[in-house]
């Protein structure tokens, strides 16, 4: 089965500036992808151009479609959250779901007011009288009510608070998810969303700098920490960084040798943030 | 087309004012002829009384038509830079709908949706004025405002200015929906500084005026481009009215000028140019999705 998502070569430039240099990636069915990078790393200009938002150079098919020539297609099969709170201040809950339930063949208005009915939304309700969290709920709702084969989150989360959060990550995960669906989300909380993806791809100033699964990170990357006197034998191994903490110093490794690194003191599995944070700072800290 | 119908609902609940401001001035004219001096007949006594209702009810219409004019310009110029502005495109670009449909229906909207309403308003006002004045001055005015041809004349009159304002104003609307799809801020301003900018530059460096002419002869030409004024013709009387003299056609069928309009090169030339800015506007939609 062809990636649901295929990127060659991907570039775009504002002016001088470079958001995506030549970011090569792909994203396969039924997977849930997490897009981490840095403010400004081209995560979002990496959105627009999948979600056909914006012209850009090189090759890029999702769900078999060119997505800037065209877009009126890819959002039969595609829904985005693209930003939290763009629903016009206008807009009303019940016009909202009228309008979708209009416009969208793959809209199930059933679903969209049993999520409401959740977060206690009530449909004659204007967007401008709901906070920003109950905005987001909306959407959302929206969002998720569309039978899609692709969904797309740009920081669905932000301005919510840490209950919202977590029923909105636990809906998406228990209701929502299912083999037939693939979700690419980006977000800064790497943390909250680590336990959910099943991939991440890291992006750095507009490239692609890992595209993996978070079944190979855990075998194939270990970190360890070392006493001062551990430490040259430990630098030894070829880390590809290192980080101070509590006296000792903590040395990450790609594909590393484990009995010699737990002979040199503690081994345990990097999680996702640490990975990132390494991956993005180089060398030492 | 069930895409269109929602695409406009949606612009009426965004904007409230395509029918309530028309309800404002139907309410305010109602009003006036319940509570105001609008005895007709005393206005000009020696005047047909056929020519005073008809007068009276085309002064109606006028001033919806008047007041649309303005308020279609502003929408024109608002539709697309609102979207922006709040960040809501992001929302609407998420729904299958191609930009083309998007653009073509907000121009709908303006040229034919809001028309209808104001036309609309304009009928039931003019209907429930005829009425109250009728029967406040039953004495004098006579019945002079129920006339069926009067009426029918009117109808046909609004269609035909409907149709025609279109079709002559396309590329002034277009040309509204480019500015509202590119400019960052300030679309009254950027709306009236290119045009501007282009008669001052080419009065200064060519002493000439030729810019200035087809944009003067664009936005105040239409009524000579519509309707046809030859008093000299078998169609047109001349009433003597005291010392006056009128020149008017014996029926307002006589003042439409429909071939001479549709067989005019400067229609087709307009037509052509609101085309390709509307094509402009839509490509401006796809690419420029943020402020």
């Amino acid at each position: 089965m062809p990636a649901l998502i295929e990127a060659l070569d991907l570039t775009k430039k504002y002016g001088a500036h470079v958001a995506l240099d030549r970011a090569n990636f792909s994203v396969e069915a039924g997977r849930i992808v997490g897009l981490i990078g840095p403010n400004g790393a081209g995560k979002t200009t990496a959105l627009r151009a999948i979600l056909g938002l914006t012209a850009y150079e090189g090759q890029l098919k999702v769900l078999g479609h060119e997505p800037f020539r065209e877009r009126t297609a890819l959002m039969h099969d595609a829904c985005f959250i693209a930003d939290v709170a763009v629903l016009p201040g206008w807009l009303r809950v019940d016009h909202a779901i009228d309008f979708v339930a209009g416009v969208h063949p793959r809209f199930r208005r059933d679903r969209a007011l049993a999520l409401l009915a959740k977060a206690d939304i009530t449909g004659e309700r204007r967007m401008r009288e709901l906070s920003k969290g109950m905005k987001t709920q909306v959407h959302l709702a929206l969002t998720m009510a569309i039978d899609a084969k692709l969904l797309v989150l740009d920081e669905p989360t932000l301005g919510l608070d840490i209950l919202a959060r977590r029923a909105f990550y636990d809906a998406l995960v228990n209701d929502y998810m299912d083999e037939t669906r693939t979700i690419l989300i980006t977000t800064h909380q790497v943390e909250e969303v680590e336990n959910l993806l099943t991939d991440v791809l890291f992006i750095d100033k507009g490239r692609i700098v890992l595209d993996s699964s978070l079944d190979d990170i855990a075998t194939r990357y270990a970190a360890v920490a070392v006493a001062a006197d551990n430490l040259d034998a430990a630098r030894a191994e070829k880390p590809f960084h290192e980080r101070p903490m509590l006296g000792k110093v903590v040395l990450y490794y790609e594909q590393p040798n484990l009995t010699k690194l737990a002979s040199l003191g503690e081994v345990h599995a990097l999680n996702v943030a640490d990975l990132f944070v390494a991956k993005l700072s180089g060398g030492a800290e | 087309m069930n895409t269109v119908i929602w695409l406009v609902r949606r612009e009426f609940w965004e904007n409230r004012a395509i029918w309530m401001i028309p309800a404002v001035i139907g309410g305010l004219m109602v009003l006036i002829a319940l509570f105001g001096r609008v005895d007709l007949m005393s206005i000009s006594p020696q005047m047909p009384v056929q020519a005073v209702g008809g007068g009276f009810l085309l002064a109606v219409g006028a001033t919806f038509f008047a007041v649309m004019s303005i308020y279609s310009t502003w929408y024109l110029l608002d539709c697309l830079y609102a979207d922006r502005k709040d960040r809501s495109v992001l929302f609407w670009k998420s729904m299958p709908i191609s930009d083309t449909t998007t653009v073509l229906s907000k121009l709908a909207t303006a040229l034919i949706v809001i028309p209808a309403v104001y036309f609309a308003g304009a009928d039931l006002t003019t209907l429930i004025m005829a009425f109250i004045v009728s029967v406040r001055w039953s004495a004098s005015i006579d019945g002079a405002l129920w006339h069926a041809n009067l009426w029918l004349q009117l109808q046909t009159l609004w269609l035909y200015m409907i149709a025609t304002t279109a079709l002559w104003y396309l590329p002034i609307a277009a040309y509204l929906l480019v500015v509202s799809a590119w400019a960052k801020r300030a679309v009254m301003l950027w709306s009236l500084l290119p045009p501007l900018t282009l008669v001052l530059a080419e009065r200064w460096f060519f002493d000439s005026h030729v810019i200035a002419d087809v944009l003067g002869k664009r936005l105040l030409g239409y009524p000579a481009q519509a309707f046809r004024d030859d008093p000299g013709s078998s169609s047109w009387v001349t009433t003597v009215v005291d010392n006056d003299t009128i020149t008017t056609p014996i029926s307002i069928w006589g003042f439409f000028n429909v071939g001479g309009f549709f067989s005019s090169a400067e229609t087709w030339i307009g037509i052509a140019v609101g085309a390709a800015l509307i094509v402009c506007a839509i490509q401006l939609r796809t690419r420029r999705t943020e402020i």
